[in-house]
């Protein structure tokens, strides 16, 4: 798993699951599995913010980017190579 | 009171999921937030500073009103509505889900209030039967997803949601730029309390929110989420959420008295959690036998931790057995 993945998968497991990761698997919608919900979105988005040193605009706050642990990490890497 | 094992420092108890406690009897959630905590003042100046400039950048530019506030009547509500109208001079539109729930102390404060404030007010009622449908439901099962769970009983969850979709959908039709919460500081974080909302983000929402409903309220509880059309015709007018109590410095007896000032009474027929809603202690009766914590206990929690409340107040407010009248009304009134 790579360092992205982990921090990830840790943050949403300690800030929207409490700890319990049953089931998350890295394609789950946070949205459809109700473990985040739009204003949780920008928990997340803060949290990228810091730990990656990126500025996320608001035209990027949508599904795409952010909805699964997948999406976020591609996202991610894409955000920070370009 | 029936006190269980809870962190020495939040009150968040050991039937909590995922808790752990150390050595010290505090909780895990409470040495994640330290860091948080230690940078709430300047992380509160940086908010305050950017809803100013937001409210720099909207006011006066919509059509009739800058802001529409979804106004409960409770004291975080009225709070947030008269700080928006006195500290910023916004034009408002206060707008009441009447869930049939609505205590008639809060419908007299609602009048105070706005009145008060001179603040265009409107009521939307669903009519009672489905009301009625929706929270017999939420009292005998959890029809939302774990996650959510959490935060918040299936009956509120299901009330609010429609509460934000009316809000959203009036704001799209009337093309007003702020969406306005009364959150408590405990209920949504700082970082969510300045959102830009937007088309893919709220279907997607929304969509998750309708298909939670049992199968056959879905074609009933359609009309009251955001219609489909709205997401083409309306892209360009999403606005924005706010919830000012994230930042603005909380404190629950100014704020009473600050209200008592237009008149505002505190309800005596509520439950120790709400200010507005009648049905709040079935809900949270009901949440707490199925889940085994109550429902308001992350956001007191995390007052406590945040010390905007003082921790025997949290105890109180969550660890009062639910009024068994106020739970027997609620229950007549639905035939459950």
């Amino acid at each position: 798993m790579s360092v992205t993945r982990e921090k990830i998968r840790d943050f949403v497991v300690e800030n929207f699951l409490f700890g319990e990761s049953n089931g998350l698997k890295d394609e789950t919608s946070f949205l459809d599995e109700g473990i985040i919900d739009s204003t949780g979105i920008l928990e997340l988005v803060n949290f990228c913010e810091e730990e990656f040193s990126i500025s996320v605009e608001d035209e990027e706050l949508v599904p795409e980017n952010l909805d699964s642990i997948n999406n976020v990490v591609a996202y991610l890497e894409n955000k920070i190579t370009s | 009171m029936n006190i269980p094992i809870i962190c020495m420092r939040c009150i968040l108890p050991e039937t909590f999921p995922g808790i752990k406690f150390d050595d010290q009897g505090i909780c895990n959630h409470c040495h994640r937030e330290e860091s948080a905590i230690e940078k709430a003042r300047d992380k509160k100046a940086e908010y305050r500073h950017r809803l100013d400039e937001l409210i720099l950048s909207v006011k006066g530019k919509a059509p009739v009103y800058d802001a529409i506030m979804a106004y409960s009547g409770g004291k975080d509500s009225s709070y947030t509505l008269k700080l928006l109208k006195n500290h910023y001079s916004l034009r408002i539109l206060a707008f009441t889900l009447d869930n049939h729930f609505v205590s008639n102390v809060a419908f007299d404060n609602i009048k105070k209030v706005v009145n008060a404030l001179e603040i265009d007010h409107t009521c939307f009622m669903p009519p009672w039967p489905f009301m009625k449908r929706v929270f017999s439901r939420t009292a005998e099962e959890d029809m939302f997803p774990k996650p959510t769970l959490l935060r918040a009983s299936s009956t509120c969850t299901a009330c609010i949601g429609i509460v934000k979709s009316m809000v959203l959908k009036t704001a799209l039709e009337m093309s007003i730029p702020l969406v306005a919460f009364g959150w408590s500081p405990g209920q949504a974080p700082i970082q969510s309390a300045i959102m830009k909302t937007n088309p893919a983000l709220i279907r997607q929402n929304q969509s998750a929110l309708k298909r939670a409903f049992p199968f056959d309220m879905s074609g009933e509880i359609s009309q009251y989420f955001i219609p489909e059309t709205y997401y083409e015709t309306c892209k360009e007018r999403f606005p924005h959420n706010i919830h000012p109590l994230a930042f603005f410095n909380y404190d629950e007896e100014e704020i009473k008295q600050e209200l008592s000032n237009m008149g505002w009474m505190a309800p005596t027929d509520t439950d120790t959690n709400s200010s507005n809603c009648l049905l709040n202690a079935l809900a949270n009766q009901r949440h707490i036998e199925r889940n085994g914590f109550h429902p308001y206990v992350w956001e007191i929690a995390n007052m406590v931790r945040q010390k905007v409340m003082n921790r025997e107040d949290g105890i109180e407010k969550i660890y009062t057995e639910q009024n068994r009248s106020m739970v027997d009304y609620a229950k007549e009134r639905l035939n459950i």
